[in-house]
């Protein structure tokens, strides 16, 4: 799978053309020392500086060319590496010379770590980068006059254009990868469905209802249940959450109901598949303490909270046993339900009474929609 | 002796449904197993209740539902629906079915509600009451300002129901009387098919499907 989807990164010929780039500008290094070489007093910095250079660009290259390179920790590497090869050519001019417009041998080629940082970062990488080799320029030449505005911005604009073309391409390449995902997942399902419809779940019924033998009938039931749960499609909802509805209807079983509204219940992943775990607990409780009594989960979707009640019509916890519990070592209703809820930010409340069942109320507060 | 037809596509499920009825008194006078059959057996029979799969193999059991209560007033629509449709469920009781049940519910809870559907009152499951709280909240979100809404009273009852609780148990919860909870109930699912009623008849005009003289 991975493999798969390193191939189609479309990311890569940007990263191409950042590699592009570096050597084309390494080149005009050599070409623009050549021409104005009368203007270094000697040969051996600059000569050494382009050579630093060549190495430097040889390895951004091989970095750059393959995906495990093409990382923001890379990235910071090459903008540090560059930073210190222009900070070497203080030794290719004599002191000051650079205040009097003295050629920088390192030219344009020091431009490379900002694309590569819009490339790994996006917008805000670019401007980053760009921002920290024009000031390091800036800082050996020491002034600002009006070549230093237009650097600064056309460097700006360059890093933060390909950052926000790097980024968009990104998005677009996520949403293809799950749109083709969903549609792989939705025609497994419809098949496995029709499979299942027809075949298993006819014979599970009429076993059911022939009720011969009683075990063999509640398991029959049972299977049909959760066989029909696993069908369930569910509503598409956003990347990054759940439908709460689905998750708790896949808890239905003969002596689970659940109900809630058809519309998708959309909450952040996590919260959700925490609240459905504090649900299956309340259900294993009563399934503990009180066999044979039948459960509700009620999910009740408000503007500002969601509130699932779980509640079952066994014979009630009797006052002071829940503390005494705990106090026992039986953490789990007070760790995993409770517990969870406050991690969630929620609140967990049971009403119960001896002869009463027990009715756990579950509300957590919903953010703001995204 | 209530007379029922049985719609569901599987002959096995079909066969179990129709014994089991049999066997606690009532007559069962059609089966089918497609939308197109079930409404047209169920014009020449005239059952006194129609129990109605949804997923059927051709056809939707939503529109034979709203087909048989559309063309005969004396004849209710149980919906018997496994639990992974519900979006199904809740169009089909817009659509004027009288109740629903899952099909993992025992014969004798089938038979209950038969006998009640039979009698006019509607089948309310913990899963229904849900299916309508979520509808309900859906229309007070949209835009129209005709949509119908739930008085505080029947949404606390509702809610109620959605936690299992009887009608007997909710009476005593809000102190009110066995009948005034069941009325508060029949009225949520009716408030909501008169209005889907409606807005089939505006969408029919809208779109020239009807002559309005004759709506």
């Amino acid at each position: 799978m991975a493999g798969e989807l390193r191939q189609r990164d479309l990311l890569a010929p940007l990263w191409r053309v950042v590699v592009a780039f570096r050597l084309v500008a390494w080149v005009l290094a050599v070409a623009g020392w050549f021409r104005e070489r009368d203007d270094y007093p000697g040969t051996a910095a600059p000569v050494a500086v382009l050579v630093a250079m060549a190495v430097w660009t040889a390895v951004v290259t091989v970095a750059y060319s393959r995906a495990a390179g093409r990382r923001t920790r890379v990235t910071l590497l090459d903008l540090g590496v560059t930073v210190l090869v222009l900070a070497a050519t203080v030794a290719t001019q004599p002191a000051g010379a650079f205040g009097e417009g003295a050629p920088i041998v390192t030219s344009i080629w020091v431009a490379g770590p900002a694309l590569a940082m819009a490339l790994a970062r996006g917008r805000d990488g670019g401007v980053a980068g760009a921002v920290v080799v024009w000031a390091a320029v800036t800082f050996l030449r020491g002034y600002v006059g009006d070549r230093e505005v237009f650097n600064l911005t056309l460097l700006v604009l360059t890093a933060g254009l390909l950052g926000y073309a790097a980024t968009i391409t990104r998005r677009a390449e996520l949403a293809l990868r799950e749109a083709a995902a969903a549609q792989a997942a939705a025609q497994e399902r419809e098949r496995l469905g029709r499979a299942v419809h027809d075949g298993v779940l006819q014979v599970l019924a009429a076993v059911r209802r022939r009720g011969v033998d009683p075990e063999l009938t509640r398991l029959a039931a049972e299977q049909e249940v959760a066989l029909r749960g696993l069908l369930t499609t569910g509503p598409e909802v956003a990347v990054g959450t759940a439908d709460l509805g689905t998750a708790l209807r896949l808890l239905a079983t003969p002596d689970v109901d659940v109900a809630g509204p058809a519309e998708p219940v959309e909450l952040p992943a996590h919260t959700a598949a925490e609240l459905t775990a504090a649900v299956r607990e309340a259900l294993a409780n009563t399934a503990e303490h009180a066999a044979g009594a039948h459960a509700w989960v009620s999910l009740e979707p408000a503007d500002d909270e969601v509130v699932v009640v779980v509640r079952d019509d066994g014979p009630g916890i009797p006052d002071g046993r829940l503390p005494a519990a705990a106090g026992e070592g039986h953490h789990g209703v007070r760790s995993s339900i409770c517990g969870r809820l406050a991690d969630l930010g929620g609140s967990a409340v049971l009403h119960t009474a001896p002869g009463q069942g027990t009715e756990w109320e579950l509300t957590i507060p919903r953010g703001t929609p995204r | 002796m209530t007379t029922v037809m049985v719609v569901d596509d599987h002959p096995m499920w079909r066969e179990a449904v129709e014994r089991d009825l049999a066997a606690r008194g009532f007559e069962v006078v059609a089966t089918a197993g497609d939308a197109g059959s079930a409404v047209r057996r169920a014009l020449a029979v005239r059952p006194d209740v129609v129990v109605m799969d949804l997923q059927l193999g051709t056809g939707s059991g939503v529109d034979a539902t709203r087909d048989v209560v559309a063309a005969l007033p004396g004849t209710r629509v149980l919906v018997l629906s496994a639990s992974a449709e519900q979006a199904d469920v809740l169009e089909a009781v817009k659509a004027g079915a009288s109740g629903y049940l899952v099909k993992s519910a025992g014969a004798d809870e089938l038979a209950d509600a038969v006998t009640r559907t039979a009698a006019g009152d509607a089948v309310f499951s913990a899963g229904l009451a849900g299916l309508l709280l979520g509808e309900y909240r859906r229309l007070q979100a949209g835009p129209d300002p005709g949509a119908p809404q739930l008085t505080e009273r029947e949404t606390e009852v509702l809610k109620l129901v959605s936690r299992g609780l009887s009608a007997k148990a909710i009476a005593e919860r809000l102190v009110l009387s066995h009948r005034t909870v069941e009325n508060h109930v029949q009225n949520t699912l009716r408030k909501l098919q008169l209005h889907n009623r409606v807005e089939l008849t505006r969408y029919a005009i809208e779109h020239g499907l009807t002559d309005p003289d004759s709506a």
